[in-house]
């Protein structure tokens, strides 16, 4: 391309700044939002993997203990008998404290010792003063934390912190400042409470018991120590845990990212009619460019570039504003992962380049690819047919079957790919975009088809209402386009809404079902890594509280599997409220008492594990294998449960505790006056002799989080949410107080409303991003009514000096824009049910396992079609502003 | 490209027929042309409006590809090329003035007469001095960097015409160069028009409706649907030359 022609290519998208800037708007508006998805997910994850490499160190290995811990005469075995020079004792859990802004903090209890080879939170780098080593080291509950997070609740040394744990309220002296040299160390250490490991043990109940031992070692150490392990110990790859942790949030974060790539997709649909608007504007110019000798192939690089070089600048201001948003992204999606995953403390956006060099290449090529169509339209056109104007809509009509068969065969593609590959959620994905690629390509024919009807029911009306549908089939390469984009942005927010909507009513319906005790005791704060539990005598106060006709218990923990890693197990009494799938409840019931257990759908999908199989677990009576004799429906995990029964729990590991307690009342009592009186039997109760779980990487934990509200946690029909109601704040009943944290009673209503308020966090992000889209296509079709409008300006012209009023041609614009909307909102429904269909049966059982029973919401179906029209219309309102600046005699006059 | 053609005339096209699919029938708007241009002539081409000028034409400058016949100019038979290499033949040896005398919008006056010679291959130099030289002899060196836009329509076909002669093609064809001036400048423009390109030794093909025009010509071709009128025909125009010019060669119109 030469250098003048480059110039046309700079120079045309400054004379048509309106043009320039919606297709610039597009681009920004679709890279912000994928470069913002990215950026909250690159930032939680890289948040997490962060501490986890802070937390293992230089660790080679780890040694996991089973449901009690491992005992401390295992480390002094390996360390002093055997010599194993590099091994680390650990005792972790979680804990959270008023004056730390009750965000949970991962607390590890170290021994200062064995420490150096590991992790270097206490060396000269983090410049901890050696006051502070002193006194770590010789007072009790003391606690280390790094400099910035105590920075930021003014905190400083010799502050006295009241730590949360599972069952303790314990007041622990900060005694020194972790400084890091770097900004990376210095945010692994965010989160992080760093303690002795005798506090630890006290805080936790673990004492004479250890969480984990760390080791370094070469494989053939590895395999020599694993082989001399008692039984209910394993070795494990220290790489393992951040492994999980990955595979835990992957699902969720692809559906993010699809998400976000729907809303570029919306954008590229406007790019495309932005381009081609230019290619049409321009035709006669491009004619004589071809005509002095200017080839097809760099009239197509001309239009390319110019589609790249606005997809530039676009991309660069996404960037900008997907920074922006990102730091609102962060918060909602690091929500969801502390409310559904893990806790993770994401301090800020995380402004990875690879992120921004992405978004950046998405921008340009989105841009250009949908530039490709429309710029290879002007360049195979030979030169004496640029001159002719309406050629361009000729073919558009002539290649109607072509396009609407190509549709078809795109949706069969899309469907196979729906249908033939069942694991993937990525290609599910790739599936509903080839296949909403297809049906876009069917529009501008089911467009004719619309204004045929138009025409007819219209022409009634008159004249203007029959030019107007006209209009519409006469500029189909434009206006099929905006209806297309408007149709995917609408049929998606439809899409979107009715299956977060039916997956509400599934979720409702099932806790309405599953939570049917009417009081819930439940431990403050439940730990995902010292799972904290409550003495089994408490039980037996509230069921002696009057009103109360009988309770069921409830014991949470993790065993491994070698199968199936770390398998989240539930301990019930009673199985009376479980929903079961396809099997009879009271069969299961009798068959669970004899030591069989049932799965979570989730666990049985992504397991493929199936009634009649058998699990093995380790247990402390060794490898035990249980029958499965049933699936339950449970949308408390995606990563599954195990269900059992407290007894077949009890006898084969050594615990006696529980997590929760259900109380159910008998009829007619007081609902209030029973929960008051749990609370007095309770008053000050705390869990007894805490156990520690299996390992680190617990997939369902359920502690407070930094805001203070629960998390979605309710498994199996004994939810662990807590949201302290009035009356429940821990430490708030009579007694509470000392080293205690009382457990939290309330209402089945407060549990309820407690989980639905995560449900509908965690579903806020997609809201955003349904908005966005909307936005982005009604700029699609205010940018198609503009074309419109500019190409016709003759022709307006004419209508005007032939006697047609102002308000006539009003009418005409916003007829041409309704009969757009009109059409677009009614091919959104159906696209909107089928996608809403492939996301529950689909996308949803694929990514998290769950069965959603499909809820038909009539009214999403009216709104959409309402906001198709509404959107059209205000869409049509610059172009009226703009007809009422029309000079008659200077329309008259444009070639 | 192929190269064995005749050498004695430059432009030549041997029944040479164009054909139009208008819905289900053929609408044949050239028949069997044959004629022949030498290299430097001026040939005027008349007819009624849809007699087939333009569409000859456009079949000479390789925008278009005639259903039957050969079209040669120079060495190169033209019709046997494909789009590109028509495209690329176009941009060294036709030089094309339109009846709109549509100039890119975006570029400067020198801007779009320079970049026919910046499509030929030449250096930016090169290219712009060419450029200054040309608009120097049509008169708009002064207007060198203005828009399009704030030029009258006479001053923008002359810096087609300059545009047309920038990368020194040895063929100009011209499509009713004058038809949207007035009287005036329609004789100015034509003035020179002819003026530089007999100066430049260019062959001119030049399309009009004004006798008066083709008057001017060396030679002039007249198509009645389809056809070629044989210049012994009684509907030939015959015009006598000499009363059109003036005392000093300039062209006076009537």
């Amino acid at each position: 391309m030469t250098a003048t022609l480059f110039k046309t290519v700079l120079r045309d998208q400054l004379r048509r700044p309106w043009l320039t800037l919606l297709m610039v708007l597009s681009v920004a508006l679709g890279v912000a939002v994928v470069v913002s998805v990215d950026l909250a997910n690159q930032s939680a994850t890289r948040a997490f993997k962060l501490s986890t490499d802070a937390v293992v160190g230089k660790a080679t290995h780890q040694i996991l203990g089973g449901s009690r811990g491992i005992d401390e005469g295992v480390y002094r075995d390996l360390r002093v008998k055997r010599g194993n020079r590099f091994t680390a004792p650990i005792v972790e859990g979680y804990g959270s404290a008023k004056e730390l802004g009750n965000q949970t903090m991962h607390v590890l209890g170290v021994d200062l010792f064995a420490e150096p080879p590991f992790r270097t939170y206490l060396t000269a780098n983090t410049q901890v003063s050696l006051d502070a080593f002193a006194a770590f080291l010789t007072q009790p509950n003391t606690v280390l934390l790094s400099a910035d997070t105590a920075a930021r609740f003014g905190l400083k040394v010799g502050d006295q912190i009241t730590l949360v744990t599972g069952t303790q309220e314990r007041p622990v002296t900060l005694v020194g400042l972790l400084r890091s040299p770097n900004d990376i160390s210095s945010r692994a250490l965010e989160g992080l409470l760093l303690t002795d490991i005798a506090t630890a043990q006290e805080l936790f109940g673990m004492v004479g018991k250890l969480s984990r031992i760390d080791l370094i070692a070469t494989p053939a150490e590895a395999q020599q120590i694993a082989a001399t392990l008692p039984g209910n110990l394993r070795l494990a790859p220290a790489s393992e845990q951040a492994d999980t942790v990955t595979q835990l949030t992957a699902a969720f974060q692809l559906n993010l990212t699809a998400f976000s790539l729907l809303a570029l997709a919306v954008g590229m649909f406007l790019i495309y009619n932005t381009t081609l608007f230019s290619v049409m504007q321009r035709r006669r110019v491009l004619g004589i460019l071809r005509c002095i000798g200017v080839t097809g192939r760099e009239i197509f690089a001309m239009i390319l570039l110019e589609a790249a070089l606005a997809g530039a600048l676009g991309g660069a201001i996404g960037l900008g504003l997907g920074i922006l948003l990102g730091r609102l992204t962060v918060g909602l999606v690091t929500q969801t992962i502390n409310d559904l995953y893990f806790s993770v403390t994401v301090r800020g956006v995380d402004v990875d380049t690879l992120s921004l060099v992405k978004g950046m290449l998405l921008g340009i090529g989105a841009a250009a690819s949908a530039a490709a169509l429309p710029a290879y339209e002007a360049a195979r056109v030979p030169a004496i047919t640029v001159l002719q104007r309406s050629d361009l809509e000729t073919r558009v009509r002539r290649w109607l079957p072509a396009a609407t068969l190509g549709g078809i065969g795109a949706i069969v593609v899309g469907a196979a790919l729906l249908g033939l590959v069942e694991t993937s959620v990525a290609v599910s994905f790739a599936g509903i975009f080839i296949a909403l690629l297809g049906v876009t390509m069917g529009v501008p024919a089911l467009t004719v088809a619309f204004m045929r009807f138009a025409t007819a029911t219209l022409g009634r009306v008159g004249l203007v209402g029959r030019m107007a549908a006209r209009t519409v089939t006469q500029a189909l390469s434009r206006t099929s386009v905006a209806i297309a984009a408007l149709m995917v942005a609408v049929s998606v927010v439809i899409g979107v809404t009715v299956m977060i909507a039916s997956l509400r009513a599934t979720v409702e319906n099932w806790l309405s079902q599953t939570l049917v005790a009417d009081v819930y005791i439940t431990l403050p704060l439940q730990d995902p890594i010292a799972a904290a539990a409550m003495d089994p005598a408490l039980a037996e106060k509230v069921r002696a509280v009057t009103g109360v006709s009988s309770v069921d218990l409830v014991h949470y923990s993790t065993a491994h599997s070698q199968e199936f890693g770390d398998v989240r197990l539930t301990a019930v009494t009673s199985v009376r409220n479980r929903l079961l799938k396809a099997s009879n409840v009271n069969d299961a019931a009798a068959r669970l008492q004899n030591g069989a257990v049932l799965v979570s759908e989730p666990f049985a999908n992504r397991h493929r594990v199936q009634p009649g199989d058998r699990i093995t677990l380790a247990t402390d009576r060794g490898a035990q294998a249980f029958p499965v004799v049933g699936i339950y429906y449970d949308y408390s995990s995606d990563q599954g449960l195990v269900l059992m029964s407290l007894d077949t729990y009890r006898r084969y590991w050594d615990d006696q505790s529980i997590s929760a307690i259900a109380a159910y009342t008998a009829p007619g009592a007081n609902q209030n006056q029973i929960e008051d009186a749990i609370r007095v039997a309770l008053g000050g109760a705390c869990g007894g002799p805490s156990r520690p779980s299996a390992t680190l990487s617990h997939p369902y934990p359920s502690e407070r989080n930094e805001r203070g509200s629960s998390r979605f946690a309710m498994s199996v029909g004994l939810p662990s949410a807590q949201v302290r109601n009035p009356g429940s704040e821990p430490g708030s009943g009579p007694g509470a107080g000392g080293d205690c944290a009382p457990v939290v009673v309330q209402s089945n209503k407060a549990l309820r409303d407690s989980a639905l308020v995560i449900f509908d966090r965690t579903f806020a992000i997609t809201l955003a991003l349904r908005l966005i889209a909307v936005v982005v296509a009604f700029i699609g079709v205010l940018g198609a009514l503009m074309a419109l409008q500019l190409e016709r300006t003759r022709e307006l012209g004419t209508l005007r000096a032939t006697g047609m009023t102002l308000p006539q041609l009003w009418r005409l614009t916003l007829l041409e824009s309704g009969l757009m909307g009109a059409t677009a909102g009614l091919l959104s429904i159906p696209t909107g049910v089928l996608l809403s269909a492939v996301l529950i049966y689909v996308i949803n059982l694929r990514s998290f396992g769950w069965t959603i029973f499909f809820e038909p919401a009539p009214e999403v179906y009216a709104q959409a079609l309402a906001v198709s029209i509404l959107a059209a219309l205000l869409a049509a309102v610059y172009p009226m502003l703009r007809l009422g600046r029309l000079q008659v005699t200077d329309a008259l006059r444009e070639e | 490209m192929a190269s064995n053609g005749p050498k004695e005339k430059f432009i030549r096209f041997e029944n040479v027929t164009k054909q139009f699919q208008e819905g289900e029938r053929q609408r044949i708007v050239l028949s069997q042309l044959s004629a022949s241009i030498d290299a430097g002539e001026f040939v005027a081409m008349v007819g009624r409006s849809g007699s087939g000028k333009s569409t000859l034409l456009n079949l000479l400058a390789g925008l278009d590809q005639p259903t039957a016949g050969e079209i040669w100019i120079g060495d190169t038979r033209v019709s046997a090329l494909n789009d590109r290499d028509r495209t690329l033949f176009r941009r060294d040896h036709i030089g094309f003035v339109f009846q709109f005398f549509i100039l890119i919008p975006t570029l400067t006056v020198r801007e779009n007469v320079l970049l026919t010679a910046e499509l030929s291959g030449w250096s930016a130099r090169d290219a712009r001095a060419q450029a200054q030289r040309l608009l120097d002899a049509v008169g708009l060196l002064d207007r060198a960097n203005v828009f399009p836009d704030k030029l009258s329509g006479g001053e923008q076909q002359r810096v087609a015409m300059a545009r047309a002669l920038c990368a020194d093609p040895p063929v100009i064809l011209a499509d009713e160069p004058t038809g949207n001036l007035d009287a005036d400048t329609g004789a100015q423009v034509l003035d020179l028009l002819t003026r530089l390109a007999r100066e430049r030794g260019k062959t001119l093909l030049l399309v009009t409706h004004s006798p008066d025009v083709a008057a001017l010509a060396d030679r002039t071709l007249r198509l009645d649907h389809g056809k070629l009128v044989p210049p012994s025909s009684p509907e030939f125009p015959q015009r006598n030359l000499e009363e059109l010019r003036g005392t000093q060669g300039n062209l006076r119109l009537r």
